[in-house]
């Protein structure tokens, strides 16, 4: 939110009636704060006051939706420069680029690739949300035709791109009701754009040859009525890329400057032919702050580490990432396989996986649902001690799945010996390496069942 | 402010045995030795006690109250050693402590309604540990309105912000300073208590106390009503009971004045000036803060 | 409205790190602005981005990776030279990896003359690693400073509990150091401020510990971003020391990264682009190519 809870409560009558339902006007400028009350709910708000509040408490990057029903994608509403200040909120959207020069054969191909994608990673989709179609054959038919097929034949939300405005809207006429973002809006065709905008109510790709520009164009869309909109500073490549968000970003959330305060769109498929490079460039600004990046293929060896990175690079700072609990088995582990167990919070279930896989011995990692917390703290709160380890081995008849009677648990977690020996009678207690680069050697020369 | 000692709990191996073999001898010197201190309440952690908790509650408190007057805080996560607990207290106890998770707030606060007692409530729901202070209010003010639907008035709720340890995340830390100022504003009457020894985790054996007694005055300073601390350390308790005027003076100059003269310190005065700064989140924190 | 570029002017520097001697020394470091942002502020020196070479044939490492080197991984000479001519290596990291004594544990002496050979054959600027065991990496760093005297190597890794014998040789004989402390900023100004007490801080590279992408790789990300911005917009003398990532060993060993060619070499160069996003004044990589595509891309 764009205000403190102590900003909002200046301009509150400071009466403390409770009849909003808070025990004081404070009470109530903090829920408004963090989104969990109405200014509705304040009966002795001056109009004109609560209009400024309004104002003020709008988040100083719209949110914006292109697309519709479960594909459709919801970004802006960015709060921070830096991940670590607090989080990023909304995951830049990847979006596939089909012109519609391409044979129909390739197009069907391509088509046929963006939707068999599918990756699941530590219980996480990764996918690719938009296809972006481009005009470039000059034949209007042509590309109303790869329109019809994409509305059609996948669920995908939709960017189009056709510097032919007649063309670009007679298109999305065929998709409003996707919500297909229509690009690009540029000062020369504003004027054009804007009855069509509102008739179809989809939202503007606004672009222009520098940030300025882009301004000029946002104001006069703002002024008739339209709000949804996507900023394209026009970059010519990542550095410059880099730049051009960076000073959008800031303008909006340090400056409050509202006509830059909507979400970005970027185009490593137009800035690099070199696929690396490109996948590169998209990588460099899903951190710096575009909410979609339009990328040339779909090929998995280049979206993989791509979907990976935003996964990583939206995830919350401030929580624990998890895993899933559940007894995981790396490699193809078997009866005599070695028995290992660590805490749900990601960081543990990487280190020690990939540490088992780089010993290349199969092997049973139970993962204890500990709702992120680490070895020690999950101890200390009762959610990875002597007993509830014991609910787990249950839980998943690890009794059953292993021969021998060898349980391997973390190095910090001595005081566990103890109430394991007591809660798993017959199982050896061993307790592992205190760093995880560790683990190999220890499992290679250790394991010895 | 009201001081909670500290030093009788589980977690202390010692402790955990003599209660396993009901041995008193080493409970009421611990508790006689806090109480001779000045301690207001005294804190009996029993841990989750899966044997037997009715028994070992009452045992134990009975133990307790053989060699002190002092008001008790009932620690213990296990509902029914609980109220064990507090069917014996002989003073309005407190319970320490519940919390904003749905499971804690229905098993706790219940007891605390039953018994018209204190309890703690700490900021912790059901999303975890809220990232700052207006996450803070926010997860408070839901709580307590659980509280008080339940008949518990504000004056009975002992808010625990939760410190976090220094040197683990120093913005919880400021966020726990600007969240205990707001606190008379965002529920009029209520208290506030907090395990002031969590500050110092990890860091150097030598320095902990020095953080935790200058944290105390710091909040002290902002309005908070009690804390957690060790019955034992001698230096804290001459500190907050006023013994000490010339430092805390120099806790609350180094609080306020951004570019506090270090020159004219002593090297005790320049310690305290020091580790208020590093606990204002003036500069980044780490172990060998005094020695830039 | 109208726009005004919001610039932000930042008045303290990184501290500049000469690594190396002579015409192919590199600097690394002293800039005033944070990373890119050079249309508010100055970054006189690109970054570092160095290649590895093992002192040891390597083990399991993936064909693609291996393939470049596959020639020479017999030889740490040929190696180096390989990298350097032919991958146009403008920094090395030579890695003592035989040192370790739960494998091959060779003796200080043997790692200090190996690398004494390796680094009198190609003119470039060297960081030389240890094990990440501390005695003995204290053994084998203080005997290669020695060897080596003079060549301004950057030894590391340097830990709490060796920095005092690891930097005392490294002050004599004219080396830089590079300070670890794992993902925690806290713990990466202390062990700055007993380095600092004895030596001098513009020889000081520190080394957050950097893992790869998709295995915590946004964890590093927010420390490093954290650090620099402690050095830069907080003014900490003791956080403007140029900032090191050694990773591209942490991709290769993925199982992502061993897929494909393609795949692994985007495993390291986004891990290497998400670095030098976060501030990283220093790369390691293992694939040239992944190096190559970095080097084309920030100039």
């Amino acid at each position: 939110m764009a205000l403190k809870g102590a900003e909002i409560m200046k301009m509150l009558p400071k009466t403390n009636c409770k009849e909003c339902g808070y025990p004081t006007c404070f009470a109530f400028a903090m829920k408004l704060a963090t989104g969990g009350a109405n200014l509705e709910d304040c009966p002795h708000l001056d109009p004109q006051v609560r209009a400024q509040l309004e104002a003020a408490m709008a988040p100083p990057i719209k949110l914006v939706t292109i697309g519709a029903g479960e594909n459709a994608l919801a970004i802006g509403e960015e709060e921070v420069m830096f991940r670590h200040e607090k989080t990023f909120f909304h995951e830049s959207g990847i979006a596939i680029l089909i012109s519609d020069k391409e044979s129909e054969s390739d197009i069907e191909k391509k088509l046929k690739r963006i939707k068999a994608f599918d990756f699941e990673r530590i219980g996480q989709k990764l996918k690719i949300d938009l296809l972006a179609l481009c005009f470039e054959s000059g034949d209007k038919g042509k590309f109303e035709a790869l329109v019809k097929k994409a509305y059609e034949t996948t669920n995908f939300a939709l960017i189009l791109i056709c510097e032919d405005t007649d063309v670009l809207f007679s298109a999305a006429s065929l998709c409003a009701d996707r919500k297909p973002l229509v690009y690009p809006i540029t000062k020369d065709n504003t004027s054009a754009a804007i009855p069509k905008l509102k008739e179809l109510g989809v939202p503007a790709g606004v672009k222009g040859q520098s940030i300025e520009a882009l301004t000029s164009v946002t104001s006069e869309l703002k002024d008739a009525g339209i709000e949804d909109m996507l900023l394209d500073p026009g970059s010519k490549n990542m550095l410059e890329g880099i730049r051009d968000q960076t000073l959008i970003r800031r303008a909006a959330l340090k400056k409050g400057f509202r006509p830059l305060g909507y979400p970005t769109i970027a185009f490593p498929c137009f800035m690099y032919q070199d696929r690396f490079k490109e996948t590169l460039a998209a990588a460099a600004l899903m951190i710096k702050y575009a909410g979609i990046v339009v990328l040339s293929q779909a090929e998995a060896q280049f979206l993989l580490p791509l979907l990976v990175h935003r996964f990583n690079i939206y995830s919350d700072p401030r929580r624990p990432m998890t895993v899933e609990e559940k007894a995981y088995e790396i490699g193809n582990p078997g009866e005599n396989s070695p028995v290992l167990i660590s805490t749900n919070y990601a960081l543990d279930y990487f280190i020690v996986s990939a540490a088992i896989e780089e010993a290349n011995i199969p092997a049973y990692l139970c993962i204890k649902d500990t709702e992120g917390l680490g070895v020690m703290a999950a101890w200390t709160s009762g959610k990875f001690n002597g007993e509830a380890i014991a609910e787990f081995f249950e839980k998943y008849a690890m009794a059953d799945k292993v021969k021998h009677r060898k349980l391997i648990i973390p190095g910090v977690a001595k005081k566990l010996v103890a109430e394991l020996e007591e809660e798993l009678p017959g199982w050896e207690i061993i307790l592992g390496p205190l760093e995880g680069s560790d683990i190999p050697k220890f499992l290679s020369e250790e394991w010895k069942a | 402010m009201i001081l909670i000692g500290e030093d009788l709990n589980v977690m202390t191996g010692e402790i955990s045995r003599v209660i396993k073999e009901r041995e008193a001898g080493p409970i009421k010197e611990c508790v006689a030795g806090q109480t001779k201190n000045g301690m207001d309440y005294l804190d009996v952690n029993v841990g989750p006690v899966k044997k037997d908790p009715q028994g070992t509650m009452e045992w134990i408190i009975n133990t307790v109250q053989d060699v002190t007057d002092l008001p008790l805080s009932l620690d213990t996560t296990n509902p029914v050693a609980m109220e064990a607990g507090l069917e014996v207290c002989k003073k309005k106890a407190l319970i320490n402590s519940a919390s904003g998770t749905t499971e804690s707030r229905e098993t706790m606060l219940p007891l605390a309604a039953k018994y018209s007692t204190d309890v703690v409530l700490s900021v912790i729901n059901d999303a975890g540990l809220p990232a700052d202070a207006d996450e803070r209010a926010a997860s408070i003010m839901d709580s307590a309105a659980f509280a008080n639907e339940l008949g518990i008035p504000n004056e009975n709720i002992w808010v625990d912000p939760v410190l976090l340890p220094i040197g683990v995340d120093q913005r919880q830390v400021t966020s726990y300073l600007e969240f205990i100022q707001m606190l008379q504003d965002l529920l009029p009457g209520a208290r506030s208590t907090c395990g002031l020894s969590n500050l110092s985790y990890g860091a150097p054996r030598e320095l902990k106390s020095l953080l935790n007694r200058t944290f105390l005055i710091m909040i002290g300073r902002y309005g908070q009503h009690s804390a957690i601390v060790s019955g034992f350390d001698q230096e804290l308790i001459r500190l907050i009971r006023g013994e000490v005027p010339e430092i805390v003076e120099l806790i609350y100059r180094a609080m306020e004045e951004e570019d506090l003269d270090l020159s004219a310190l002593s090297q005790k005065e320049l310690e305290y000036a020091k580790t208020t700064q590093v606990l204002m989140g003036k500069s980044l924190y780490s172990h060998s803060w005094l020695e830039v | 409205m109208k726009y005004e570029p919001p610039l932000e002017k930042i008045s303290v520097n990184i501290r500049e790190t000469v690594l190396g001697q002579g015409e192919k020394s590199v600097k690394i470091g002293g800039e005033n602005t944070l990373p890119f942002h050079s249309f508010e502020g100055s970054l006189p020196n690109s970054a570092g981005l160095a290649l590895e070479v093992l002192d040891t044939q390597p083990e399991n490492w993936a064909p693609s990776v291996l393939e470049p080197f596959e020639d020479v991984v017999s030889d740490p000479v040929k190696w180096a030279k390989k990298c350097v001519e032919v991958y146009g290596a403008e920094m090395l990291c030579l890695r003592l990896l035989s040192t370790d004594p739960m494998g091959k544990d060779r003796s200080p002496e043997e790692a200090a003359e190996i690398t004494k050979k390796v680094t009198d054959a190609v003119d470039v600027p060297f960081i030389v690693w240890g094990t990440d065991m501390e005695d003995k990496d204290a053994q084998v760093l203080m005997q290669v400073a020695r060897v080596c005297s003079g060549k301004n190597l950057l030894l590391g890794p340097v830990v709490k509990g060796n920095y005092e014998k690891i930097a005392k040789a490294a002050l004599e004989h004219g080396h830089a150091v590079v300070a670890q402390a794992s993902m925690d900023a806290n713990l990466t100004k202390e062990l700055n401020i007993a380095l600092c007490k004895f030596f001098p801080p513009e020889k000081i590279v520190v080394d957050p510990t950097a893992s790869a992408l998709g295995y915590g790789l946004e964890y590093t990300f927010s420390i490093i971003e954290e650090i620099k911005q402690f050095g830069l917009v907080d003014k900490d003398k003791m956080m403007q020391m140029p900032i090191l990532c050694d990773f591209g060993g942490d991709c290769w060993r993925t199982k992502e990264a061993k897929e494909s060619r393609e795949q692994g070499i985007l495993w390291e160069a986004i891990s290497g682009i998400t670095f030098l996003l976060a501030g990283a004044n220093l790369l390691v990589f293992r694939h040239p190519e992944s190096l190559k595509l970095i080097k084309e891309m920030v100039i």
